[in-house]
């Protein structure tokens, strides 16, 4: 295990003006496992507290109470010897913006204990690794926000850390500078790194993760591999809009069905969770059809993280930001 | 450790080489006051010739670039934890206190030879100072650089605002150079300023300066701006690390 953290609780004391303080539980006991060698998503709606658990795993905020050993080592205990171990690229980036993005990288290396010509021989291997040869001079601030976002995972890791820690990786790329940087972190994965990130995005972490945990209200609600999750859920899902008055009787209705696994109010549309959806549709129809009831749309999908979501939470995670 | 500090200043001062106009623009005002300000008191009965009211008035135009310059490099500091910047190095294996050491060396060097370039000036308008006067000076001068520039880091890390630390650093400034003398001798004000203008520290380092431009080492001012400047210095400094050591974790 590359990370194994129990019980991680953090309460910050909020300032409510005129004196008056409040604590708030951003991270309310998170149990996490991360096996090397795995991209491990953290996946749940902002605010849900996962940036506060990975600052807590990077020992950039200390946990309030619980433990957590991270690439060997105990985070309250010894976080000095985790910073070696580990890269850290946060949400808003975290590069010296007046700088050249070759000088970043050298001297993130040097600081990791390279000698100044190992410092260049490395920041040149990276800047050809994320193409960002030609940008190497120019200060980062004149950069596009991919192009910073790349120098910032250089610089993470430039010292080659067995773990790398990605916060809201993508948030704010562009789609193709999206797929690019999934790819980037597939590519760590080849190569051997462990890959912790946070995501709100579900399709991220459906694409690129091996395991996920779902947090919300600073609790992990679910955990597994993607597919795993999905299919705890069963396999597809019929969305249904047949009109207000009609949702109460088709949910009657088609709980009833033996292959229906569960039934979903969502505004005005049903979502019905159905074991192999192709061959069972036709069913539902004959189903519907026979109970009296008119459809006005229908759709057959597969079941999608959000679905986990919202068994799991209640709510639709599109709808929690 | 002290590896770490030279790396993170050599960093900063490669990142100053590299615009070299912000220093140069920082000396603008205290040129234009040499320029436009020391003739004019030359004029009146205080000054008497050109070179003897450039040497008063010289030491009193460096402090100003001292207060003015050091005291306000927390800014970038501010924006440097908003965009995380600090926040990366913070869980880098850098040793915590170079990164504030890097910066405030940077600061104290950028101090001394922007005194140089203003020295130069007055000695091309006439002034004749001491020599050695002038280098203990000079030393006088990084002193004070680490005594602001301790003071803007540790605000910066304690407001996290710009708004707070300008209104901060406006309420301080004005004062801080009315009763310091830079204008005019603090002889020609009345008993209570010079009373108040004691405990001003800056104070002191101007007094010290005219001393040891005259070649005078033997004046009081001198160790006593030196002890206080040095001590406030060691204070602020020790405050600015360990905010940066508080930073995170």
């Amino acid at each position: 295990m590359i990370i194994e953290a129990h019980g991680l609780r953090k309460t910050f004391t909020a300032k409510r003006g005129r004196g008056k303080t409040e604590q708030v539980e951003a991270v309310k006991g998170v149990d996490l496992e991360v096996e090397a060698g795995q991209i491990f998503a953290v996946l749940g709606p902002n605010g849900a507290g996962k940036t506060t658990t990975i600052r807590m795993l990077a020992t950039l905020i200390p946990p309030t109470s619980g433990t957590a050993i991270v690439a060997g080592h105990d985070v309250t205990r010894d976080p000095g010897k985790v910073r070696e171990n580990i890269g850290y690229v946060g949400q808003a980036g975290g590069v010296d913006e007046n700088s050249p993005g070759r000088e970043g990288i050298i001297l993130a290396a040097r600081i990791g204990g390279m000698s100044r010509k190992q410092a260049e021989t490395r920041s040149e291997e990276l800047l050809t690794a994320f193409s960002l040869t030609e940008f190497a001079d120019r200060p980062i601030k004149t950069l596009s926000g991919g192009q910073k976002r790349r120098f910032a995972l250089a610089i993470g890791l430039v010292n080659r850390p067995p773990l790398f820690f990605l916060d809201e990786p993508t948030t704010g790329l562009d789609p193709q500078n999206r797929a690019n940087l999934w790819d980037e972190v597939r590519a760590l994965r080849k190569q051997g790194t462990s890959v912790l990130l946070t995501t709100h995005y579900l399709e991220e972490a459906d694409a690129l993760c091996d395991r996920l945990v779902i947090i919300d209200h600073g609790l992990v609600v679910a955990e597994g591999t993607p597919d795993d999750l999905k299919k705890e859920i069963a396999g597809d899902v019929v969305t249904l809009r047949l009109g207000e008055s009609a949702n109460e009787p088709a949910q009657a209705l088609l709980s009833a069905e033996p292959y229906v696994r569960d039934v979903r109010t969502e505004d005005e549309t049903l979502r019905v969770y159905v074991d192999d959806g192709e061959h069972n549709l036709p069913h539902l129809l004959r189903a519907l059809e026979a109970g009296g009831l008119g459809i006005q749309s229908i759709s057959l999908d597969r079941a999608t993280l959000d679905d986990v979501f919202l068994r799991h939470t209640g709510r639709s995670l599109r709808d929690a930001d | 450790m002290f590896r770490h500090t030279m790396l993170f200043l050599g960093y900063e001062l490669r990142l100053t080489l590299r615009n070299p106009v912000w220093p140069l623009f920082g000396i603008l005002q205290p040129v234009l006051y040499l320029l436009l300000f020391a003739p004019l008191v030359a004029n009146t009965t205080v000054g008497g010739t050109m070179g003897d009211t450039l040497r008063l008035f010289t030491p009193g135009v460096l402090m100003m670039i001292a207060l003015f310059g050091s005291l306000f490099v927390g800014f970038g500091m501010i924006n440097e934890i908003r965009n995380g910047y600090l926040e990366r190095l913070a869980v880098s294996p850098a040793w915590r206190p170079a990164i504030v050491l890097g910066r405030t060396m940077r600061d104290m060097l950028v101090l001394v030879l922007q005194a140089l370039l203003v020295i130069g000036l007055a000695w091309l308008m006439g002034m004749r100072a001491s020599a050695p006067g002038v280098l203990v000076m000079l030393v006088l001068m990084a002193a004070t650089g680490l005594l602001a520039s301790g003071l803007s880091y540790g605000l910066a890390l304690a407001l996290r605002d710009e708004n707070g630390m300008s209104q901060i650093m406006q309420f301080f400034a004005l004062p801080l150079i009315l009763l310091t003398g830079i204008m005019l001798p603090m002889s020609l004000a009345p008993q209570w300023m010079q009373t108040v203008a004691h405990f001003n520290p800056l104070y002191h380092a101007v007094e010290a300066g005219r001393s040891l431009f005259d070649g005078d080492f033997t004046d009081g001012s001198i160790p006593l701006a030196f002890g206080l400047t040095l001590a406030l210095g060691a204070l602020t400094l020790t405050w600015s690390v360990s905010s940066m050591n508080k930073l995170a974790g």
